[in-house]
């Protein structure tokens, strides 16, 4: 038996193509979505990945330092890495911030890393050009989505920085790329004041007889050089020795230092469960309503493309077509719709992907999802057109 | 002549009670194989009731009908399988040819075997050989719509036959055809139903092609079938 399907496909390929065509830019919007979704849980994991660490020390009770502020003082690392098990430890910054490049801003996260020694956790990693960062002060090590180039100044608060090094998919949880600075430059470009802010502050402390008595300039002096400063840090990243234990490392850490430690799964869950969650929802739901239009434009066609043939399909239930066989046509007209609109969709979103400003992954994995999706999608769509095949009387073939 | 197909008293009744429409009040028929005879009467005569009701697509309120010497209806069907019983034993033609759009005029004409699981290249050496014999061979890989309307005809005509039925009901076939072309293809369904021993009954208001009918069944009301002989045949 001849496929009566692939027939009528072929004959009328022109309008199959275009109308597959069209759905596929919905599918590809769909498979895009869903690869903004992924980009997103990636780009988080890579920020853990590429922090090198396997617990997070934050501030008590916090849930810093990418989803909550957190703030603790610089020397708690040198505690933390006396401990049993702990393989290394250093304090880290974060800062999201626009600074300028050209004539337009970039949307960054300052990281501040200690770069005493190499391959502490929170230093870049992914380096593909140039190299780390080996000065003190005002070097920097950029992503290569900042648009930066090696040899460029950028300037961050009040100070310029030599980009020195350019990495790649170094990106904080909400996809911008990050700026690595020494942790001292980044301590200043977070909580250095600016100078009409210190010459305030001085006059305000000037003006307290408490924090300037009179005869003793000295508490004054020590006052103004405490507020001017701050050495503190957002979190301490510690790498656990080979052979330990996070989770009992962790407990140890909370029980001596009453310090919020989190294991990797559990920060992970914040970044996932917590920070993008909400973003998740809102792209489930756009999901589910591209779904459905989806459904109700394939609905829509093959219906109409059964109803302009119901007059072919009286012809053939009179010399004796099955349902069966009228049905299979119908169903297989839905599925060769659905595929070139898959594989547009496919083509389409793979090509566009780069384009988006955040990271869009396309798994493969999601990619054989959304193909059973779109099958199922066009099977359920093809379920009104069929009933109306069905429901045609052979006898409107013929006339009177 | 052995019987082509026989109509006893079929009466069709369309509702019940005081809004019943009696369509059909009684018909008798009968077609012998290899025999043309037209069915003519006035719009709303019952003709294309009738039509449906030979043609096994609308059940006959009563009566009896047979095709060669099975019974098909007696006060109820008798077949199980109306589908398989059109596709084996009835051949249609429409006042339209009804060519299915997407499938070349080979494939056209040999649907029907192939919906009758024969292989694909036996059907279509036989829908081959069909069309070669009513001219339009030719055309053999043409799509319909590149056919004129009487080669459409035609090639309607060669799948009315293909599974050689022994009845083949043709609803004015020669409706959207020039006088010139509707007297041959008149004339073709009658080379055709002796050359395939088949019984063709063809409703028809065309004057043109009533001259070449031997008999004339004339329908009035449903009431009555009037077996004629056409004034010039």
């Amino acid at each position: 038996m001849i496929s009566l399907a692939g027939r009528d496909i072929l004959h009328s390929w022109g309008k199959f193509v275009l109308t597959g065509a069209g759905l596929g830019l919905l599918i590809g919007v769909t498979l895009s979505m869903a690869g903004v979704y992924r980009g997103m849980v990636d780009d988080a994991q890579a920020l853990l990945d590429n922090s090198r660490a396997d617990l997070w020390v934050v501030q008590k009770d916090t849930l810093g330092p990418y989803a909550e502020p957190s703030s603790l003082p610089e020397d708690s690392e040198r505690p933390i890495r006396g401990m049993r098990g702990v393989a290394q430890a250093a304090g880290v910054t974060y800062l999201t911030m626009q600074i300028a490049h050209g004539d337009a801003d970039v949307r960054v996260m300052v990281v501040g890393a200690e770069m005493g020694e190499p391959g502490l956790p929170g230093q870049p990693t992914h380096l593909i050009s140039g190299r780390q960062i080996v000065r003190g002060h005002y070097e920097a090590v950029a992503d290569l989505k900042t648009g930066f180039a090696v040899g460029d100044r950028v300037k961050v608060r009040r100070n310029s920085y030599t980009i020195v090094g350019l990495t790649s998919r170094m990106v904080s949880s909400g996809g911008d790329p990050m700026l690595f600075l020494s942790l001292k430059d980044a301590q200043a470009a977070q909580f250095q004041k600016d100078s009409d802010a210190i010459v305030r502050q001085r006059a305000r402390t000037a003006a307290n007889p408490q924090l300037n008595p009179p005869g003793n300039p000295a508490v004054a002096q020590a006052v103004n050089a405490v507020q001017s400063g701050n050495t503190n840090v957002n979190a301490v990243l510690v790498s656990i020795a080979r052979d330990a234990d996070p989770d009992a490392v962790a407990a140890t850490i909370r029980r001596w230092q009453r310090l919020t430690v989190y294991t990797r799964a559990e920060m992970e869950e914040i970044l996932v469960e917590k920070l993008i969650a909400n973003s998740a929802k809102q792209i489930a739901m756009f999901l589910v309503i591209l779904s459905i239009v989806s459904a109700a434009i394939v609905a829509f066609i093959i219906y109409t493309m059964t109803i302009g043939k119901i007059r072919e399909i009286a012809v053939l239930k009179l010399i004796g077509t099955r349902n069966r066989t009228i049905s299979w046509m119908i169903l297989q007209q839905a599925l060769g719709l659905g595929l070139i609109g898959f594989i547009v969709g496919k083509i389409a979103a793979s090509l566009w992907a780069p384009f988006f400003p955040k990271y869009v992954l396309l798994l493969p994995a999601d990619s054989a999802l959304g193909f059973v999706a779109v099958m199922l999608i066009c099977t359920l769509a093809s379920v009104l057109a069929i009933q109306a095949a069905i429901k045609v009387d052979p006898a409107e073939a013929i006339g009177g | 002549m052995a019987e082509g197909i026989t109509l006893e008293n079929v009466v069709k009744t369309y509702g019940k009670g005081e809004t019943a429409v009696h369509a059909l009040r009684g018909v008798d028929m009968a077609v012998a194989k290899g025999e043309v005879v037209g069915l003519i009467g006035p719009s709303g005569s019952g003709k294309s009731t009738l039509l449906k009701c030979l043609g096994a697509v609308i059940e006959p309120t009563s009566g009896k009908m047979t095709i060669g010497d099975r019974c098909i209806y007696d006060n109820g069907w008798k077949v199980r399988d109306l589908r398989a019983l059109r596709r084996d034993m009835i051949g249609f033609i429409f006042q339209a040819p009804y060519l299915i759009p997407f499938l070349d005029v080979t494939d056209n004409v040999a649907l029907l075997p192939m919906l009758a699981r024969k292989p694909n290249a036996v059907a279509r050496k036989q829908a081959r050989d069909l069309l070669d014999a009513l001219g339009v061979g030719h055309r053999a890989a043409a799509m319909p719509s590149q056919l004129s309307g009487g080669e459409q005809q035609r090639v309607a005509i060669a799948r009315a036959l293909i599974n050689r039925p022994p009845v083949i009901l043709a609803d004015e076939p020669t409706a959207p055809l020039d006088g010139q072309r509707a007297v041959a293809v008149a004339g073709l369904l009658n080379d055709m139903a002796r050359q395939f021993d088949t019984a063709i009954i063809i409703v028809t208001h065309d004057e043109k092609i009533i001259p070449t009918f031997k008999r004339l069944y004339n329908i009035r009301d449903g009431r009555t079938v009037e077996d004629v002989t056409a004034p010039n045949a």
